[in-house]
């Protein structure tokens, strides 16, 4: 027997064995093992940071409010009180406000995707001017909701400027922020304002992806602006349009506080008030945190909800492509 | 996907719950003195106009307490009570604390040390407990007096033909004299800012003694108020009464109290402005736009006869030891000092405040610092101090669903009782 075929006969052996087992070649030396071992922990080494920092700074802190809202306020302070948070929560008209306001910022979320999406359309288009409006159009994002907000208390003031031009148009003067029935449609408008540009920029990023043979095949048949947008513009987008939808969403019901806390303080009558302030008022002015805990896991449900619903949405648009 | 959006969605309500129940407990510098080192929390001791303050009282204690070091940690106003709430949920923070007088204090009273066997001494020099007052227990030392005059402007009343030096003392006289005053300069009669809701606190603790008798008033303080009586409602139809009549300024819902309103008073486009005694809004502050000479103070119009107009006013800000400070000696020792005369005397001449010491000099601030002063033993508490916050805030809203007509002045009052019953 020749030294080569030993060795071939070892290593059929080793292959043999390999298959026997199916866990790879037998350990040599215990170096070898602890590389494998090394080799099955790494992955939850690696992750370890990110879930502890999630567990630790997220999660636990999250299950602390929750308990923290079946604990009572003032006298109470520290004993268990059941449910008794939420149920004043659910008595309280401005809670409820708080909430009806979230719905409706649901319901005006088309429009604040519609006024982007038909102005990227114009700049797309090259209406004359286009570079310039392009950054026109995205300046109010990198301003800060309060320096928005203070520009905005201006602006609507009810002896400002926007009340003086309608004036002189033969209008009346409207208390944009002092009439509880408007001045929620003027705080989104602002928010709508302040962050359609960042809308605005995704959308020229959704053009960019855009077949223009199609836009030109539309306008060789002679179509109309309108017919343009709607069968041609509208399904071309469709994925651009469902990650503005989530993200401005997002924006809507995460990012007024500051808005509301410059322009109206969640007034008049109490008629702009979002569960964020809510919370912000009855644990820091009112000195309720027990309650304000509370509200906070009501926010969180509701965020809960919608994020799932956007998770949904998102699914679907992945699937159709 | 699913994952990430959830994880957002936990991320974003975590915040929130954070912020909630005030897990932001624990900001090194700031948390538990040790026994050789006192914390103090306010929003004051960062001014520049403060620093002078500071150092006098900081010497006065070092005098007292040469071992004890004393550290000061200047939070941002806006943020205070929420930081100061997750400091007294954590059982664990400053030693020493700034408060404002009347709900702010009493709403956190069980986190405070009572201070009555500390300060007696102080008791006849300074003005202003009560605002620092629950069942009969005093839980801080008046810095400054908080109050709420009215302010008039002169020279409007002298271009109208008025004489400047005899307001109205009765409110048809008033209501005429501002007529007057709107045809001859086309001013309006009040400068009101109620977008905050703040203006019908300035409103009822204004006026509200030229509408109630002694007596009511002064049950009322007490805690027995009777919101169906038919002063307490006149206070609230008066109100709506003055903006209907067009006694405000436009949009007084839309106007904010700091410093829109203040701002229409100093430009001379309204005749009157209840304003503050102390830091912002008060006589200094108008004393720079007009002319100090030009800047009046009257006494309450009588509205119901029998009524005895008088200045509201309260302890404004105070400093108050917390329960779990372990050396209680020291800590009311710094609270003393924070409150002695030579101190007081420095925040008065520097940051434009009335001092709750009695025997600081006014006399160099203007006509109006010294009618405010010379009130001050005549003065009462100011009616909106003496409700919760909750039922301010609440009052707030109904204030301005009474200038926009959305509820009647019987139904906010009855809502209002309910509120200052349930505490």
């Amino acid at each position: 027997m020749s030294p080569v075929g030993s060795s071939v006969r070892a290593a059929q052996g080793a292959r043999a064995g390999e298959a026997v087992d199916g866990r790879g070649p037998a350990p040599k030396s215990p170096r070898g093992r602890g590389g494998r071992l090394a080799e099955r922990l790494a992955p939850y080494v690696l992750v370890a940071p990110a879930v502890l920092i999630i567990v630790v700074l997220r999660l636990w802190p999250l299950g602390l409010g929750v308990n923290f809202s079946f604990t009572g306020d003032c006298e109470h302070n520290g004993t268990p009180v059941g449910l008794d948070n939420y149920a004043e929560l659910i008595d309280d008209p401005l809670f409820r406000t708080a909430l009806r306001n979230v719905g409706l910022l649901v319901l005006l979320l088309p429009v604040a995707v519609a006024i982007p999406g038909l102005l990227a359309t114009f700049i797309h288009l090259r209406v004359p001017g286009h570079p310039f409006f392009r950054s026109v159009y995205f300046f109010p994002a990198v301003l800060s909701p309060v320096i928005v907000g203070a520009i905005f208390n201006l602006l609507l003031a009810f002896d400002g400027p926007l009340n003086a031009v309608l004036g002189r148009s033969g209008a009346g003067p409207v208390d944009w922020l002092g009439d509880p029935d408007v001045a929620i449609f003027a705080v989104v408008g602002v928010h709508i304002w302040a962050t359609s540009g960042m809308a605005l920029v995704v959308f020229l990023a959704g053009f960019a992806t855009l077949d223009p043979a199609l836009l030109d095949a539309a306008r060789v048949d002679g179509a109309s602006l309108a017919r343009m947008i709607w069968h041609v513009i509208i399904p071309g987008l469709s994925r651009t349009i469902q990650f503005v939808v989530v993200t401005t969403m997002i924006g809507m019901l995460t990012s007024m506080f500051g808005l509301l806390y410059v322009m109206t303080s969640g007034g008049p009558e109490g008629s702009t008030y979002l569960p964020e302030y809510y919370i912000w008022v009855q644990q820091g002015q009112m000195s309720r945190p027990a309650l304000a805990s509370a509200a906070s896991t009501v926010l969180f449900l509701v965020m809960l909800v919608v994020g799932l619903l956007q998770v949904g949405l998102l699914r679907r648009a992945g699937r159709e492509d | 996907m699913k994952q990430r959006t959830l994880w957002s969605a936990t991320v974003v309500a975590g915040l929130v719950v954070l912020a909630g129940c005030g897990s932001a407990s624990d900001p090194d510098s700031a948390s538990g003195g040790s026994r050789g080192k006192l914390v103090v929390w306010d929003w004051k001791s960062g001014d520049a106009t403060a620093s002078s303050y500071v150092r006098k009282a900081k010497a006065d204690f070092a005098e007292r307490h040469p071992g004890v070091t004393v550290e000061f940690v200047a939070q941002p106003f806006d943020q205070y009570y929420t930081l100061l709430g997750a400091a007294i949920q954590a059982g664990k923070g400053p030693d020493v604390m700034l408060f404002n007088g009347g709900g702010q204090i009493r709403d956190r009273a069980d986190s405070l040390l009572p201070l009555d066997e500390y300060v007696r001494a102080d008791r006849k020099r300074l003005a202003g407990w009560e605002a620092f007052t629950k069942d009969g227990k005093t839980y801080a030392a008046p810095v400054t007096l908080q109050g709420h005059p009215i302010y008039y402007n002169k020279s409007l009343y002298r271009k109208a033909g008025l004489d400047p030096e005899r307001p109205a003392t009765s409110w048809d006289e008033f209501v005429a004299d501002c007529r007057t005053i709107t045809k001859a300069t086309g001013a309006r009669c009040f400068a009101q800012g109620n977008k905050e809701g703040i203006g019908i606190q300035f409103f009822l603790s204004g006026l509200g003694s030229g509408v109630l008798s002694p007596t009511e008033y002064d049950d009322w303080i007490a805690g027995r108020r009777d919101w169906s009586s038919p002063a307490v409602k006149r206070v609230f139809s008066l109100w709506k009464e003055a903006d209907d009549k067009g006694l405000n300024n436009d949009g007084a819902n839309s106007t904010a109290m700091f410093n829109d309103a203040f701002a229409v008073f100093q430009s001379g486009k309204a005749a009157h402005v209840i304003g503050l005694m102390s830091d912002t809004g008060h006589w200094k502050d108008f004393g720079e736009f007009l002319d100090a000479g030009d800047v009046g103070v009257m006494k309450a119009p009588v509205v119901t006869a029998g009524a005895r107009p008088s200045l509201p006013y309260d302890g404004g800000i105070g400093y108050a030891v917390a329960k779990w400070t372990k050396d209680p000696k020291a800590a009311a020792d710094l609270v003393r000092s924070l409150t002695s005369t030579d101190a007081l005397k420095s925040f008065y001449a520097d940051a434009g405040a009335v001092a709750a010491d009695r025997t600081v000099d006014v006399s160099s601030g203007g006509p109006a610092v010294a009618t405010i002063v010379s009130e001050i033993d005549r003065g009462k508490p100011a009616l909106h101090v003496a409700l919760s916050s909750r039922t301010v805030d609440l009052m707030g809203r109904l204030s301005q669903q009474l200038l926009s007509g959305s509820v009647t002045v019987d139904a906010a009052v009855r809502q209002l009782a309910a509120s200052d019953q349930a505490g």
